[in-house]
């Protein structure tokens, strides 16, 4: 599989390290609702077709990445600085399907 | 002369003679045989014994796709078994020997599982040796009584204990359009993606280029196929945007259009040159790819099928075409479609007779009959054979006639003396790649194979890989194919001409003669039509459990051969079409794929090695390193004849009573700057760092999001928005991804980066009571006095001329420095404060007397912070701030994570005066019978020179409330039990009034 | 001046990794290989939007301007720079000192300077086969079309970091973690056996 991290490029996905689903929403730090936390820390949603994962580029730019990737097909249809975009750095488009 | 060497032609040098053995024999061939093309040339027929039945086989095929011929090369100490005879280029001093045969090939005890073929027919293993105990010879107990002998006669080659000397490596690569296979439509494609301007990669997995063309014996472009493949071969040599890889056998074809190949590198050499590797394993990226794979000639399924004589078709052709070899004198052949015809052919040309050539349908078209009578061949349209005769070799076979609507067989047999006999039963595109790539195959009735899925991927098919048997063809979509790779399009040069022998490439739909005797589908697994038809009879419907239950096709040579006939046998016996019972899909590797070239550089040294600064001086002066994890580190720094606890005991000892100093070097330091970094910390950790003043330090606890314990340091203020974390070494790395993540994921708008400086730094902590003397001796430019460096204070300075930080903190109890400098710099500052401590008595030590030190104070490292301890678990709970929330803050006090119950850490002290081990048990009560009712277990233990006694921390269920009370350590595995006090963890100097001075 | 140790020496390495030519060098030499030790090799990082003025200040030190593009990178020999990741940056001097020179150009404001100087050892690998020996190790394309010469990138071989940058048409300079080198030092040797290889 490979990931096109916008900033390296296409890599293979031994330089990247999974680091869960994105769709989770970390609660406020002082809440105190334990229902948002457990839901946060252990709750994982497991689609079949398009997932929004979080990706590390640990063997590379070490960014981390939003990637839209379908668990069926192992098609990635977007990856994007979690940040948001850096000026001037992003030269590599998530090419579709690949 | 080899007695079927013919006298010319070939594409062998017939001037360079090349010696080899076989089973001990020497023989001779050319430069360019195969071991089986060369071994035929010698007249040898038989090659090997079957799987099952011991069954005699020759050879079947002449590439890759062997099921028989297999045999184990030898090389020095080194055995490779299963290779087949069809891919091993022979080279002088090539050593070969048969496999699957007692005591010698041609004569075979275990010849005789033939007598007893029902015993050993499908699903014996399941039928024998499966299910409940039911008498003495059921079960899976008569398994283990019988396995020694029923491995020892079933199976193939015998796998070597010498180790593998050979290198293997790895290579990446990257290219526009990779081509797999260089037959005439593997040349067009990648010429034409090359002149395109692509990057192209052309593999072929034998040794030379052309495929079909080196032996079709046809004419392009007015030359022979061979002269023309070889030209076309030769102009690619001159493109510098071309990379040929013969020898590269594509196996695999992974998610984004990643390729994985074996290139064979040296196999076909005496010896391999200096650094050369024998194998190369290609992870090859490619835009896209040009499947260019050809196809495969199937076998007739028919009693006697498998007889050494008995051999594919177009492998006959290519045998006298191609090495100058004629399988056989007298030939017939057996077919379903006309390309046998044109192998009739090229054999009479090479020098053989045609005997016949029985074909099993009732008439011929006038060009076939036409090839037949050129061949001198008799032709018995409408017949088919039913049985072959002859041992080791072949000596002739019956015919009958054949209705090939019902398959039925009429008239008296004829025999007909022959040496050899080929066999055509249509061709199956090699669509391997393809079906890994994604879809399903798709049947084709008039070709009577399954055809490429449409693609799922960004591949192009091009010649027989498509269904189009013909050169024309294969010429024209090569060359479109490769246009459009490339991303080009059409021009309107001529394509090469084309003059090849008519025929038709839909075959009749005929696979096997049903007739009496064994009627081989998968020769390698021993699998027979009846085989096939016995698990239809026992209800396996559907190909997935036939595939399990028979073995067909889990063989080598994965079915390469026997996977069509397998499944219009089980379709016939179904009564349902091929395309409703379906094809497995092809999964990698194509061909076998050695493990040495998956492993590749990692073989041997499989992982790098971490060095301190200071690790030749470490080495140089007697320490014995200890790997943990990448990093190497002094274990003990013993002097000659100390055991290791001596030698940890004496450096613990002299710590605490002068001085001792040891490399920290591997402690992971991550920079966390920026105008956020303090606010950063407060977050990450569990206590204040905002309140930090510049110049000090303070001892840190981060817990994970759940609320557990994660990782423990000191972090340093350096300057207002200038941070060094430490961390331990172990979890170095998971820090900083978890510092990033943070940073780059949850809280975006912090202005804080963080970077890993772990290997800038030189660090050496020095401790004891002479060790604040040792700094004031050779430490310039600052006081290091009480009033100048105070408990966690922060100075900078030089020794021997290099600028220092030294922090006063201290791990082993004892008033104790960390003293960094540049990496670069750290043996001089090393050597430096050896160099001042030897007045005071200042002895190195390693990570043993570190532990042993660590556990006297009560400290925690990874063993106690295993990912289940909380904060109070360890007594950390003083570090929690309540002023503000962390991570970890909100889940730290779930209730399961306050009850009471949970393991705590404790001190045990030995009262038998033994060792304690780690991961020891610890109980109440004493059953040494039947262990039970574990309340903990030890996590380090040590002997304690402080104490005098054998020591141990240890996780026990409520182990704050039983302090003073006794246990005992539980330890069956190494036999050790015995009485225990449960006590604090801080065994030693529990007021820390030595470290605070 | 007390004198840098490196880690590749004086450590007492196998015989062939010494100065001198090594492997297949019979049939040339293809590959040479060598530790460049600069003095000063420094991190720096922008804020966000605070790139232009962190890529001015570096040619305000270095005199070399970055063209635009991520990875994209510059050298005259002495000096290197490159982007290595979103808005970071390694620059790259053979002599010492460079962070002092940096600090009052890059301000709390556009960003962070972090020397590390000792803690990244510098490989080159020079020569007609360099391509070649390196793609054994990384799984990035390293024709020049596609690593322009200037130009750097970050990735891993196994647990090894490796910031890279071409300077030359055959020539890389490698960056990895000191504590890795020697361990890099000698595969990289390994790998360049089949081509022959030069330690200078």
């Amino acid at each position: 599989m490979l990931i096109t991290c916008p900033y390296c490029g296409p890599r293979d996905v031994i330089e990247f390290t999974y680091q869960g689903d994105g769709n989770r929403e970390r609660p406020q730090p002082a809440s105190q609702d334990l229902d948002a936390w457990n839901a946060y820390v252990y709750n994982r949603l497991n689609p079949a077709g398009d997932h929004n994962e979080i990706w590390q580029h640990s063997g590379g730019c070490r960014a981390h990445l939003r990637v839209v990737r379908n668990t069926l097909t192992h098609e990635i249809s977007s990856v994007a600085f979690t940040r948001g975009e850096h000026k001037g750095a992003a030269r590599h488009k998530a090419e579709g399907k690949i | 002369m080899s007695p079927r060497r013919t006298d010319a032609g070939g594409r062998i040098d017939r001037l360079r003679t090349i010696r080899f053995t076989f089973d001990g024999a020497p023989y001779t061939g050319h430069a360019g045989d195969t071991l089986a093309s060369a071994l035929l040339a010698n007249g040898v027929t038989l090659f090997g014994r079957s799987f099952k039945y011991h069954r005699p086989r020759g050879v079947l095929t002449s590439g890759v796709e062997e099921p028989n011929a297999l045999v184990t090369v030898l090389r020095g100490e080194v055995r490779e078994p299963n290779i087949a005879a069809t891919m091993v280029e022979i080279y002088d001093g090539l050593t070969a020997v048969s496999q699957n045969r007692f005591p010698s090939l041609a004569w075979d005890v275990s010849a005789a599982n033939q007598l007893g073929g029902k015993l050993l027919s499908a699903g014996f293993y399941y039928k024998t040796f499966m299910g409940p105990a039911i008498g003495p010879l059921k079960s899976t107990r008569f398994w283990m009584f019988c396995e020694h002998f029923i491995r020892r006669a079933a199976g193939l080659g015998r796998a070597g204990t010498a180790a593998d000397t050979a290198r293997y490596e790895r290579m990446n690569a990257f290219c526009d359009v990779l081509v797999v296979g260089s037959g005439p439509a593997g040349l067009m494609a990648a010429r034409a993606a090359a002149d395109q301007g692509a990057r192209v990669i052309l593999s072929e997995l034998e040794p030379h280029f052309g495929g079909s063309a080196n032996w079709s014996g046809e004419t392009i472009d007015g030359m022979p196929a061979a002269d023309w493949a070889a030209r076309a071969a030769g102009q690619l040599e001159g493109y510098d945007n071309i990379r040929l890889l013969p020898r590269t056998t594509v196996w695999g074809y992974y998610d984004g259009n990643t390729l994985a190949a074996l290139e064979r590198v040296t196999d076909h050499k005496e010896r391999p040159g200096k650094g050369e590797p024998r194998h190369r394993y290609w992870t090859i990226r490619a835009k896209s790819v040009v499947l260019a794979t050809g196809s495969f000639e199937r076998p007739l399924v028919f009693p006697g099928n498998d007889r050494p004589g008995v051999m594919l078709a177009h492998a006959a052709e290519r045998y006298a075409d191609e090495y100058g070899v004629l399988p056989g004198n007298k030939i017939a052949l057996f077919t379903n479609n006309d390309s046998a015809y044109r192998s009739a052919l090229a054999l009479k040309k090479a020098g053989a007779a045609i005997v016949a050539i029985i074909d099993v349908r009732p008439e011929l078209s006038s060009e076939m009959r036409e090839l037949a009578d050129e061949a001198e061949a008799k032709s018995l349209a409408g017949h088919a054979v039913v049985a072959t005769e002859g041992g080791k070799a072949l000596s002739g076979l019956k015919v009958q006639r054949f209705d090939m609507v019902n398959g039925a067989l009429a008239g008296d047999p004829r025999s007909i003396q022959v040496d050899c006999l080929l066999m055509s039963g249509g061709w199956s595109p090699t669509i391997h790649l393809a079906s890994q790539a994604g879809a399903k195959a798709e049947w084709n009735a008039a070709r009577q194979a399954f055809l490429p899925p449409k693609a799922t991927q960004r591949w192009i098919g091009a010649g027989a890989f498509t269904g189009s048997f013909s050169t024309a063809e294969a010429i024209a979509e090569g060359r479109a194919a490769g246009l459009s790779a490339a991303g080009g399009t059409g021009t309107p040069a001529a394509l090469p001409v084309v003059e090849a022998a008519p025929g038709d490439p839909d075959p009749a739909p005929v696979f096997e003669i049903r007739a009496d005797g064994k009627s081989f589908v998968d020769f390698q697994h021993d699998v027979t039509a009846e085989d096939v038809r016995l698990a239809h009879r026992e209800g396996f419907i559907s190909v997935e459990h036939l595939k399990r239950y028979t073995t067909l096709g889990m063989a080598t040579d994965q079915g390469k051969s026997s996977n069509i006939a397998g499944l219009a046998i089980m379709a016939e016996a179904l009564g349902k079409p091929i395309p409703e019972v379906g094809t497995t899909r092809f999964r990698p590797p194509f061909s076998a794929v050695s493990i040495g070239s998956l492993a590749a550089e990692r073989f041997g040294d499989l992982r790098p090695e971490r060095l301190t600064p200071m690790h030749d001086w470490h080495v140089a002066n007697g320490a014995t390193m200890y790997s943990a994890g990448l990093w190497y580190r002094p274990m003990i720094c013993g002097l000659s004849g100390e055991t290791i606890e001596q030698a940890y005991v004496r450096e613990a000892r002299a710590t605490r009573e002068s001085a001792g100093i040891v490399d920290v070097s591997t402690l992971g330091k991550i920079a966390v700057q920026g105008p956020d970094a303090a606010e950063f910390l407060d977050r990450v950790y569990t206590n204040m760092f905002s309140t930090l003043a510049v110049g000090k330090a303070r001892y840190g606890l981060m817990l994970r999001e759940d609320g557990l314990a994660f990782d423990d340091g000191t972090t340093w203020r350096l300057g207002q928005q200038d941070f060094l974390m430490t961390t331990t070494t172990a979890n170095a790395g998971k820090v900083m991804q978890h510092l990033e993540y943070f940073l780059d994921v949850i809280w975006p708008e912090l202005m804080v980066h963080v970077t890993s400086v772990t290997d800038e730094w030189a660090g050496a902590a020095i401790g004891g009571p002479k060790a604040r003397a040792i700094l004031a001796a050779c430490v310039t430019g600052t006081a290091v006095d009480n009033a100048a460096l105070p408990f966690m204070g922060i100075v900078h300075g030089k020794i021997s001329g290099v600028p220092v930080m030294i922090c006063r903190l201290s791990f082993s109890g004892e008033m104790a420095f960390e003293v960094y400098s540049g990496a670069g710099y750290g043996t001089h500052v090393w050597e430096a404060l050896i160099e001042a401590g030897k007045p005071f008595g200042l002895v190195t030590y390693g990570l043993e007397a570190l532990g042993t030190m660590r556990i006297e104070k009560g400290h925690v490292t990874g063993a106690e912070i295993d990912g289940r301890t909380t904060a109070r678990d360890l007594h950390l709970d003083w570090m929690l701030s309540k002023k503000k929330p962390f991570i970890g803050s909100a889940m730290m006090d779930r209730e399961g994570l306050i009850a009471p119950g949970r393991l705590e850490l404790v001190g045990l002290i030995s009262l038998d005066n033994q060792p304690l081990n780690g991961g020891a048990h610890i109980v109440e009560a004493l059953d040494e019978a039947n262990p039970h009712d574990s309340i903990g277990h030890i996590t380090a233990c040590c002997y304690s020179p402080a104490l005098g006694k054998y020591i141990a921390l240890a996780l026990v269920k409520d182990g704050k409330a039983r302090r003073g009370t006794r246990a005992h350590i539980s330890d069956p595995l190494r036999n050790r039990f015995g009485p225990v006090e449960i006590v604090s963890n801080h065994f030693f100097d529990p007021d820390g009034s030595r470290m605070h001075g | 001046m007390v004198e840098r140790q490196s880690p590749l020496e004086p450590a007492p390495l196998e015989p062939e990794l010494r100065t001198g030519s090594h492997g297949d060098f019979e049939h040339g030499i293809e590959v040479i290989l060598s530790e460049t030790r600069p003095g000063s090799i420094l991190q720096l990082v922008a804020w966000p939007g605070q790139e232009k003025e962190l890529i001015s200040g570096i040619r305000t030190v270095t005199g070399l301007a970055l063209p635009d593009g991520a990875g994209a990178g510059s050298t005259d020999g002495v000096r290197s720079v490159f982007g290595f990741a979103p808005g970071k940056f390694t620059v790259v001097d053979e002599a010492e000192g460079l962070a002092s020179a940096f600090a009052n150009v890059v301000t709390p404001a556009i960003g962070t300077v972090t020397d590390l100087s000792h803690g990244r050892t510098a490989i080159r690998i020079a020569g007609p086969k360099a391509e070649w020996v390196l793609a054994k190790f990384f799984a990035i394309d390293f024709a020049l079309p596609a690593f322009p010469v200037g130009a750097g990138r970050s990735t891993m071989h196994h647990d090894v970091f490796a910031q890279i940058q071409r300077t030359g048409a055959d020539q890389f300079d490698i960056y990895v973690f000191r504590s890795f080198a020697r361990s890099f030092w000698k595969a990289l040797c390994h790998a360049s056996e089949e081509v022959g290889y030069e330690v200078q």
